[in-house]
């Protein structure tokens, strides 16, 4: 009982020693401080939690019991009203909840123009691009997970001295498909790329954290890579491509795929999940499939951190957590996107040229059919 | 190309981390009136601590433990009568010295000049593989070598009458607060802490509450923020306009201050919590009026380790103004190469300290003239303002990853045309306020410390965990490693 009466008498007495409170009433306002904001943080810890790269399965499932509680309590109010206040919550509409309000937004626009409800284009029709020039640039964006911040940031770089673009670059740092409530790409794609950036490229790449189980809406765990997983990942992933698809047909997808990772890396299924991008983007010809591994990878598509550039000068791809690229690899990739883009491009009025350093070895051939499983890789 | 790799984090701010301290902390107070036990559960703790990083590195930090004491006590042996140096003594120091120096060197700067080899070998038609995967920064090296340098070489000048037990000097090294990060604790400020057991009744748990909220705000919130905006103006500073350039470079000044004291912050309170006071390490630096000023405000446990382990025995200011001028540039160069093997670093220390030399120079010169007649206030606010820029300036180069973006930045200062909505008024808000709370007199944190420890201790509860649960709102998902770890 003192001890209980200890907690709730003011400090005033202690004027001898001001500031100080036994040991064990330090280890009750620590405890009970991190207690309030365990509890009252309870949603916003689930969804980091969710979102983390090969998590343990015991911390979510602790951080959703915290939730439940929290939330049935309604000690997650003031979070929530925060979060709110700042635009943070996440969202756990799906891609194609999302490609399904989209396709009916366009109708009615459709409908308005007087246009009926005949789709504009074929799908099978590849999309037509005008061909830019300094005075009239086409706008590029790229985006992604953190994978995509030294790639993007040399894309945006390169694109932009080629004087064809105006680039941006928007990746979300721990994010991809599989947790639509940490980040949700494909209410983001629709509410601020394709609303207020209105790209005509668009290049995008996930991949690195979304080798992880799928819980869907109705509480159901797709163990990652089972077949069930692979299919509800291919619906997203081709959910996206949908979505980013132009009603005009004037907007070409750059998709580029995972590149391998190091043996260290505990990153799994990136060769799945390039088979998965791939396969999704072959029935989509606004989407073109950039094959990221063969780049990455020596001639038997191992990991490699360092290949040989188109001059045979040995080139660092990959920052030492053997993840992310290098600037080096950053560039060398752009060049790569840059290329392929010019197959449905106009790109001769470019005002930059790639060095050769900065090129792969013209050995190296996307391939014709990536594999679901590439022997030796992680 | 970047060596250094993080296998797994146990960051200050995270939930892993508050566990570990709780454990810690109830440990301690309950062990600590038995000498031994408290000892060996803190030097397992801070073991535990080092190795959740990646394990393959504590032989090394229990190497330098045992080298440094084995030479700490033969230096001590090798000593004259009432502590004067030998020649025996001095070799021994020399030689500790090379030793430490050269394992510094090996892991921070090998993989530079091994890369840097390679390449050269490669482009005459030699190949050696890949040599950077072999070579890992151990997080922390830079500050736990400069601690056990500073321990013999304090043994050598006889400021250590004894060397202490290997146990202390283990817990002293490796003690986990300031294990990876700093403040750059002295022996003499550590060791006899050890020995004078705090009464369990008298923590000073406002003073160590309000450190840790404080430093978790300034990383957790202000210095990932400025991070939003800084970052994409050191990567892509083409894509900026020349106001945005400028207050990007204002924002990584703001940033790399939260960044990093806001991890001392945490470091002290946390030490605090546990009866141990560390020295400060920051004191408000960009209120400073003088580079001078500037050096005894930022990092200070680092700037006083430079002045006795660099300045003065180069010289100090014991000869001509020449002599003087080549020690302050030769000890900030050091200090710019003890950050990493960049040229941007040596283009650091070289900024500062010519700053450092120029400010002497001016100031001999101007006490020579009539003074001008300006009000005081205006003298003040233009020595504030032109060192402020000036270390500024600085921190472009330290920020960016080579020379020639370095210069890019500063280039887009004077042809970057366009608007940027980089800047917005909460950026503008954010940086003139965290600049403005470095004029507040301390006196009013002090007195809010105060009132914070007269509550009732549920209501500090309370209060911290709402100050918890607004840090963790404002700040941004996934808490990116300090600054400093690099280092």
């Amino acid at each position: 009982m003192s001890f209980l009466r200890s907690l709730l008498v003011p400090r005033r007495g202690r004027r001898s020693r001001p500031g100080t409170l036994p040991a064990g009433l330090v280890l009750a306002v620590g405890l009970g401080a991190l207690l309030v904001s365990t509890v009252v943080n309870a949603n916003a810890t689930l969804r980091d939690s969710q979102a983390k790269r090969n998590n343990p399965a015991w911390r979510t499932d602790v951080a959703a019991n915290v939730a439940d509680v929290s939330n049935a309590l309604g000690l997650t109010e003031p979070r929530t009203v925060i979060d709110d206040a700042m635009g943070r919550h996440g969202s756990n509409l799906t891609a194609e909840q999302v490609l399904a309000g989209q396709r009916a937004a366009q109708a009615a626009a459709r409908r308005r123009a007087g246009h009926g409800t005949t789709p504009l284009t074929a799908a099978s029709s590849v999309p037509h691009l005008r061909t830019p020039t300094p005075a009239d640039p086409l706008k590029l964006w790229v985006g992604g997970d953190s994978v995509t911040e030294t790639f993007g940031t040399q894309l945006v770089r390169v694109s932009t001295g080629t004087g064809l673009f105006r680039s941006t670059l928007d990746f979300h740092v721990g994010t991809g498909l599989v947790v639509p409530s940490y980040f949700n790409w494909p209410v983001h794609l629709a509410t601020d790329v394709l609303t207020k950036v209105d790209p005509d490229v668009v290049v995008i790449m996930f991949g690195t954290n979304d080798g992880q189980n799928i819980q869907l809406a109705n509480d159901t765990i797709l163990t990652a890579f089972t077949p069930e997983w692979q299919t509800e990942y291919a619906n997203r992933v081709g959910a996206v491509m949908d979505l980013l698809k132009s009603p005009t047909n004037n907007r070409i997808v750059m998709w580029a795929g995972p590149p391998p990772m190091g043996p260290t890396t505990r990153t799994h299924g990136m060769d799945l999940i390039s088979h998965i991008d791939w396969l999704e983007a072959r029935s989509r010809p606004w989407v073109h499939y950039v094959d990221t591994w063969v780049y990455f990878s020596d001639a038997n598509l191992q990991f490699q951190h360092s290949l040989p550039a188109a001059t045979g000068e040995l080139r660092g791809l990959r920052q030492a957590d053997n993840i992310h690229l290098s600037d080096i690899g950053g560039t060398w990739l752009s060049w790569i996107v840059l290329r392929d883009l010019g197959r449905y491009v106009d790109l001769s009025a470019s005002k930059l040229q790639p060095d050769p350093d900065d090129l792969p070895s013209p050995t190296r051939k996307e391939r014709a059919v990536v594999p679901p499983h590439v022997p030796g890789a992680i | 190309m970047a060596v250094w790799r993080v296998a797994r984090r146990m960051l200050f701010p995270t939930v892993d981390f508050a566990i570990f301290f709780l454990i810690v902390f109830s440990g301690s107070w309950l062990l600590r009136p038995h000498r031994v036990s408290w000892r060996l559960f803190i030097l397992a703790s801070s073991i535990y601590f080092y190795g959740y990083w990646d394990w393959r590195l504590v032989p090394l930090l229990l190497g330098t433990v045992v080298v440094n004491w084995a030479f700490g006590l033969a230096v001590h042996r090798a000593l004259g009568p009432d502590a004067t140096k030998t020649p025996a003594s001095r070799a021994l120091v020399a030689a500790a010295v090379v030793v430490d120096l050269a394992v510094l060197g090996y892991f921070k700067y090998a993989g530079f000049f091994v890369d840097s080899v390679a390449e050269r070998l490669h482009s005459l038609g030699f190949h050696l593989g890949d040599p950077t995967l072999s070579i890992v920064l151990p997080i922390g090296i830079s500050f736990f070598t400069f601690q056990a340098i500073s321990y013999v070489i304090d043994i050598g000048r006889g400021v250590w009458t004894r060397p202490v037990p290997l146990l202390d000097f283990a817990v002293y090294l490796t003690f986990f607060a300031h294990l990876v990060a700093g403040p750059i604790v002295r022996a003499s400020e550590f060791i006899p802490q050890l020995d004078s057991v705090p009464d369990p009744r008298f923590v000073r748990s406002s003073e160590a509450f309000a450190l840790i909220f404080r430093g978790l705000f300034k990383k957790v919130v202000i210095s990932s923020y400025m991070a939003t905006v800084a970052d994409p103006v050191f990567n892509l500073p083409g894509q900026h306009s020349r106001w945005a350039v400028l207050w990007g470079i204002w924002a990584y000044a703001i940033q790399i201050y939260a960044d990093f004291s806001g991890y001392t912050d945490i470091a002290i309170g946390l030490a605090l919590l546990l009866g141990i006071r560390f020295p400060q390490n920051f004191d408000a630096p960009y209120r400073s009026l003088s580079f001078q000023e500037f050096w005894r405000r930022w990092h200070m446990t680092l700037s006083r380790w430079l002045r006795d382990y660099l300045y003065i025995p180069l010289g100090g200011n014991r000869g001509g103004d020449g002599f003087v001028y080549r020690n302050l540039m030769l000890t900030m160069v050091i200090g710019g190469l003890w950050h990493g093997a960049n040229w941007t670093f040596v283009v650091w220390g070289f900024i500062q300290g010519s700053a450092l030399v120029g400010e002497r120079i001016i100031k001999k010169w101007w006490a020579t003239r009539t003074p001008l007649g300006l009000p005081t206030w205006l003298v003040h606010v233009l020595q504030w303002f032109v060192t402020f820029q000036v270390v500024c300036l600085a921190w472009v180069f330290f920020r960016a990853p080579n020379f020639s973006d370095a210069t890019e930045v500063l280039g887009r200062l004077f042809h970057g045309g366009g608007g940027s909505s980089l800047v917005t008024p909460l950026l503008m808000f954010t940086v003139v306020a965290m600049l403005a709370s470095q004029f507040v007199p301390r006196r009013i944190p002090d007195r809010l410390t105060e009132g914070f420890g007269r509550l009732a201790p549920v209501a500090q509860m309370a209060a911290l965990g709402l100050g918890l649960v607004l840090v963790d709102a404002l700040g941004p998902a996934g808490i990116a490693p300090f600054i400093y770890f690099r280092f």
